[in-house]
């Protein structure tokens, strides 16, 4: 299927709302303007392949010719000296008096008909500069225009004569006109969808926080609130940054997934839930409530950034045709584009394999991914965040040694104490030795009792066991000895 | 004799090949989880781009109150590494850490053959030359590189 239908298929089955739809790129009217822009330059005799060629003559000119005859210069046709309401155009040396075009290489046909329009500027524009005197290029004053310039083989022979007319093309201005509205317009959705997606994260958040809330010592009768629910969002959450649905962080790939990717993994996500039942377990309906507000968040997501990457992508497409048929350097436009909106475009893969979504669809996967993780993940504690750095066990009971922020456990400490290993494993200062029972840190302590019930009463149990060793030699604790 | 496997170990193993270092390979044996089969690219830009080397890695009972024991199979021309393999790194000696891990240890030895360090040889003979005649020194590590550690196809 050609991308245009597809495009236009996805526009009206998708889901999309109205208001999306309307700022959407519109790729079939573009690529009317661009037979358009087509026709004209045809009319004017100049096929996109008189034209490529010229533009590249002109971009191959060697920098010598700049130093002594300066309008020989290839840097005056180029993107410099270009007002702001500048509207495409073609560029062409002519003869000063007769508007004749001087370069030797066009067909008659078409040296007359831009002699034509070139007579036509050079009477209505009276007294327009000479272009003799090339300004060097100055890049950042490119804006929406796109020259093409004619340069001339016999130019020597009547230096003094030759001029640069300007030849406005009113088609290709109308593309232009067409697609600026629709970047600025799809900027301004973007950040209006951001905005309203990070408001639902801050309402989850809230909702995820009521319905886990541990229950408080002497409240457990009022609370209508099963702890296990707490364990139920623990394993959901972990499913959920086991496998990343918009944006993977590890070393081996690090970026947003594509739309496609994106879908599939929240489907995988989806299924995954559903077979170990996980949501039907839940025992309060405002836990149901959430669960499902939090599936809904993550299906929105991914239809925005399916929106956005569809016409990061129509853009890209649409622009690449332009040049493709018109040789008018649409890429200039492209590149322009990126640096004033640089989260638009599709990166085309810069980085090998790695294949990107597109602009737009890329920061809205990265930074929502962010937000769900500090404002909704981040509520229900993984056990992970609090391993032992030594033993990767839940830091049970937890020991701070005052040199940094780490936690250990207990038995860690005790082992690095018999082992003679005096240094702070993370933050290497001599402070282990000097550990006693005042370090044991009670904060974290009644943290983990509330949020890990059953982790810690487990690691309890491993702790009396392994004092017990420490004290008695590993046979008093074997498997099969009476004490069991 | 088998004691289960620390959780540590196989919170480890698990976190190698689910998020793998680029660069870095390392696969437990079947029948002993405690012994790594590990290859390492040289970096990009070393004289050691390009190949790729083998080294086996062994967790001792007392890891991580011990470093891991770790030695380069695939011949290589370094001053820091001697003709048995043995590598000569302060993280795996008196500047181990319980906290570092089988990953941290792997990146040091992928940055040990990116910046070589004559001034601390553990091979005599190759730190001299790199002192005396770096530019010699360094062809000699790309031939025994292209010699030694091609990529098996």
């Amino acid at each position: 299927m050609k991308f245009g239908q597809e495009y236009q298929q996805a526009l009206a089955n998708e889901d999309f709302p109205k208001e999306w739809r309307e700022s959407a790129i519109e790729y079939k009217h573009l690529k009317k303007c661009i037979k358009k822009v087509h026709k004209e330059l045809q009319s004017l005799g100049l096929h996109p392949d008189t034209l490529r060629r010229m533009s590249e003559w002109v971009g191959d000119s060697q920098p010598e010719h700049q130093d002594s005859k300066d309008y020989y210069s290839a840097t005056a046709p180029t993107l410099s000296s270009v007002p702001e309401e500048f509207a495409p155009q073609l560029r062409v040396l002519v003869d000063g008096k007769t508007g004749m075009p001087l370069d030797a290489t066009l067909a008659p046909e078409t040296k007359s008909a831009l002699q034509k329009l070139a007579k036509h500027e050079m009477m209505s524009a009276g007294r327009r500069d000479y272009l003799r005197i090339p300004q060097p290029p100055s890049n950042h004053a490119v804006r929406r225009s796109s020259v093409v310039s004619v340069l001339t083989e016999d130019i020597a022979e009547e230096p003094e004569d030759a001029r640069w007319v300007q030849l406005p093309l009113a088609s290709a201005k109308n593309f232009y006109d067409m697609l600026e509205p629709s970047v600025q317009e799809l900027e301004v959705l973007r950040e209006a969808e951001t905005a309203k997606l990070e408001e639902d994260i801050l309402d989850l958040g809230d909702a995820v926080e009521n319905v886990v809330q541990p229950v408080r010592e002497g409240m457990e009768a009022t609370r209508k609130m099963n702890y296990r629910d707490l364990y139920f969002w623990r394993e959901m959450f972990r499913l959920y940054t086991e496998k990343p649905i918009f944006y993977s962080g590890t070393e081996a790939r690090r970026g947003a997934f594509t739309f496609t990717e994106a879908k599939s993994r929240l489907q995988a996500y989806d299924t995954k839930l559903r077979e170990i039942g996980l949501l039907d377990q839940m025992k309060t309906p405002q836990a149901r409530l959430a669960a499902q507000q939090f599936l809904d968040l993550n299906v929105k997501i991914l239809r925005i950034m399916h929106f956005q990457e569809m016409n990061a992508r129509a853009m890209t497409k649409i622009l690449k045709k332009f040049d493709k048929r018109t040789h008018l350097e649409g890429n200039v436009f492209l590149k322009d584009i990126g640096t004033k909106h640089p989260a638009l475009l599709t990166n085309s893969g810069k980085q090998g394999q790695l294949q990107s979504p597109g602009g737009f669809a890329n920061s809205i996967a990265r930074d929502l991914n962010a937000e769900i993780a500090s404002k909704v993940l981040a509520i229900v504690p993984q056990p992970d965040d609090w391993d032992c750095p030594v033993c990767y066990s839940m830091a049970w009971k937890p020991v701070s040694l005052g040199c940094c922020k780490s936690v250990y456990c207990i038995r860690c400490i005790i082992k690095l104490q018999d082992e003679g290993m005096k240094r702070c494993p993370v933050c290497n200062q001599e402070t282990v030795m000097k550990a006693d029972g005042r370090n044991i840190n009670f904060e974290a302590m009644e943290f983990l009792q509330k949020y890990f019930p059953m982790e810690t009463r487990k690691r309890q149990k491993e702790n009396e066991k392994a004092a017990l060793v420490r004290e008695h030699g590993e046979a008093f604790v074997k498997p099969g000895c009476a004490i069991q | 004799m088998t004691a289960p496997l620390p959780k540590r170990i196989i919170k480890e193993t698990e976190r190698l090949q689910t998020e793998p270092v680029p660069g870095i390979s390392a696969q437990p044996h079947d029948d002993n989880a405690r012994y790594f089969d590990v290859t390492v690219q040289g970096p990009d830009g070393s004289c050691y781009e390009g190949g790729v080397f083998n080294l086996e890695l062994f967790l001792p009972d007392d890891y991580p109150m011990t470093p891991p024991r770790i030695r380069f199979l695939t011949r290589i021309y370094h001053p820091n590494i001697d003709r048995l393999g043995r590598i000569c790194l302060d993280v795996l000696k008196n500047n181990w850490s319980p906290a570092l891990q089988i990953r941290t240890i792997l990146l040091s030895i992928q940055a040990l053959l990116g910046a070589p360090n004559p001034e601390d040889p553990l091979n005599e003979a190759v730190a001299k030359q790199w002192k005396d005649n770096q530019a010699e020194a360094i062809k000699n590590a790309r031939e025994w590189t292209k010699l030694y550690a091609q990529p098996k196809e």
